[in-house]
């Protein structure tokens, strides 16, 4: 724990922390590459062993390791702004403030009540005509048109995103509200500030509670993601589908498509599994 | 005398419900005031509107000086000179002991790290559960957690400590240590207030008891006074309950 004099104890923290961040970032890049690697050998495998034309099936192990690729990339990046995007709404869902609250209820509203398909269809042919007058304005400054920004995979992440991120703001909005008053008291007379109570009792606290369920919402997204077929993205889906047009054969290829979203969701499991004992709280 | 706190014309309501009406009381520096009386007498909304996690409707609060009002600010400032006791103990389940007493005077008070665990474990040491310091809450016994509550709030440094029937969750025979350590704590000067049924103790260690019925203080005086020659009806059919049950 005690690190060279001239450096003070939060300093040496705070560099060990970037540290482990940086190695983390490293070993998801590299776990990237070996996975989907792997994936293309075993679909070839597969292929193979089901006697698809054996010229052709490197190439569609590839296809469906691309499809798979951008499924969850996708996945990913949503899931990433759909965290922020509920927190966001969660925390203003239960301001005093109506200025805060009532966006974030409408928001909620609209977004879970109504089907994910629609807003799919709505992010890719509805907004260019919706922003395309202000978009316009931004023409003079160098901003590409606004077709060439809202391409289908761009549509499908607004879209997913603030989708997924109205059903995390209902999660971290129940996460906030189970922890019991008395620690926000006991916080409180202690002298912390609202945001103090927040960082250090509540939110810590909050996390053991929201991540199970917000994890699977992740899961959830990555189903989902398979509507953006609709609008032409080539992901999972749309691999499948181009390999069936190809050969006809349906069953195999829906079977190899299922197989890669099932082991996608396995793997998330059993890291939610994994996750939720290490934030058991001891002696709890 | 100079009070360190004071209220004045103190009036609160929860919803339709008067809880607590035309309250005035003035505490001196270094005593200890008891509070008795049924439950539903206002007995620990009391205490709770003198670091404002109760608001008041009507009247005024002066503590060490600062009026009391919508301003975060000076609702913070004297939140760091009041500390704390809760039934419940309401420790943080998620950080050890020692990081539960250090946290506000770190965060706080900016007292440096090291300087905080020092004065933390000369505190659990003192309550007699400095070897628990690295265990969590949930690994304590009541009347360790309780103590530990205490302390957390003693790291501040407070002036006053409000104790709001610190003893009532707990285990019978783990009453007597923690009522030992709020003992120490009354002999040392500190300003106090607590919200009890343990007659023994106001009898003990009070300087002054406050019987409180229906949002109203009946009765005020000396423990001797209260237990031996109260004035009231309704005070002397609590006691009557309570002592002789």
């Amino acid at each position: 724990m005690r690190g060279p004099r001239f450096l003070p104890g939060g300093v040496l923290r705070r560099l060990r922390w970037i540290l482990v961040a940086a190695l983390l970032v490293l070993a998801g890049v590299a776990a990237w590459f070996l996975f989907f690697w792997a994936l293309s050998v075993g679909v070839a495998g597969y292929l193979k062993a089901v006697q698809f034309t054996p010229a052709k099936v490197a190439f569609y192990a590839d296809s469906i390791r691309k499809g798979a690729e951008v499924t969850l990339k996708l996945t990913v990046i949503s899931s990433t702004a759909g965290l922020v995007l509920g927190l966001l709404a969660g925390i203003s869902k239960l301001s005093r403030n109506p200025l805060f609250r009532l966006p974030a209820t409408f928001y909620v509203w609209l977004v879970r009540g109504t089907p994910l398909l629609v807003q799919i269809l709505f992010a890719y042919n509805g907004l260019p005509y919706l922003l395309g007058p202000l978009w316009d304005r931004l023409q003079p400054l160098g901003v590409p048109p606004i077709q060439d920004v809202l391409t289908d995979y761009w549509a499908a992440f607004i879209a997913l995103s603030f989708n997924v991120g109205a059903y995390n703001a209902e999660v971290i909005r129940a996460g906030i509200l189970a922890i019991p008053k008395g620690q926000w008291e006991a916080a409180q007379s202690l002298g912390l500030s609202q945001a103090q109570v927040m960082r250090h009792v509540v939110v810590p606290q909050a996390i053991r509670i929201v991540v199970p369920p917000l994890v699977n919402n992740v899961v959830a997204l990555l189903k989902d993601s398979s509507l953006a077929y609709t609008i032409g993205l080539f992901e999972l889906v749309m691999a499948g589908q181009r390999i069936i047009s190809a050969t006809f054969r349906p069953v195999p290829v829906y079977l190899a498509v299922a197989g890669v979203y099932l082991l996608l969701t396995t793997v998330m499991t059993f890291f939610t599994n994994w996750l939720e004992r290490r934030l058991q709280l001891r002696g709890a | 005398m100079d009070a360190i706190i004071r209220l004045e014309k103190v009036n609160k309501w929860f919803g339709p419900l008067h809880v607590l009406k035309e309250i005035d009381l003035a505490v001196a520096p270094g005593e200890v005031l008891v509070i008795i009386g049924p439950s539903g007498s206002g007995k620990s909304t009391l205490i709770r509107t003198i670091n404002r996690l109760e608001p008041i409707q009507q009247g005024r609060i002066v503590v060490d000086g600062v009026e009391l009002g919508d301003d975060q600010r000076s609702i913070e400032a004297i939140r760091r000179e009041v500390g704390m006791v809760f039934q419940q103990f309401n420790l943080f389940p998620h950080m050890t002991i020692l990081e539960n007493v250090i946290l506000a005077p770190t965060r706080v008070r900016r007292v440096p790290r090291e300087q905080a665990i020092q004065k933390a474990m000369e505190l659990l040491e003192r309550v007699g559960i400095a070897d628990q310091a690295h265990k969590y809450p949930a690994q304590l016994s009541g009347g360790q957690q309780q103590r530990a509550a205490i302390v957390r709030a003693l790291a501040m440094e407070p002036k006053i400590m409000l104790f709001d029937e610190p003893t009532s969750a707990l285990d019978p025979e783990m009453v007597g240590e923690v009522l030992d350590v709020m003992r120490g704590l009354a002999r040392s000067g500190m300003t106090m207030l607590v919200v009890t049924h343990e007659m023994g103790f106001a009898r003990d260690v009070a300087d002054r008891v406050i019987f409180m019925d229906e949002g109203r203080i009946v009765e005020e005086g000396t423990p001797e006074a209260i237990f031996s020659r109260p004035q009231h009806e309704r005070t002397r059919s609590f006691l009557h309950r309570i002592l002789h049950h």
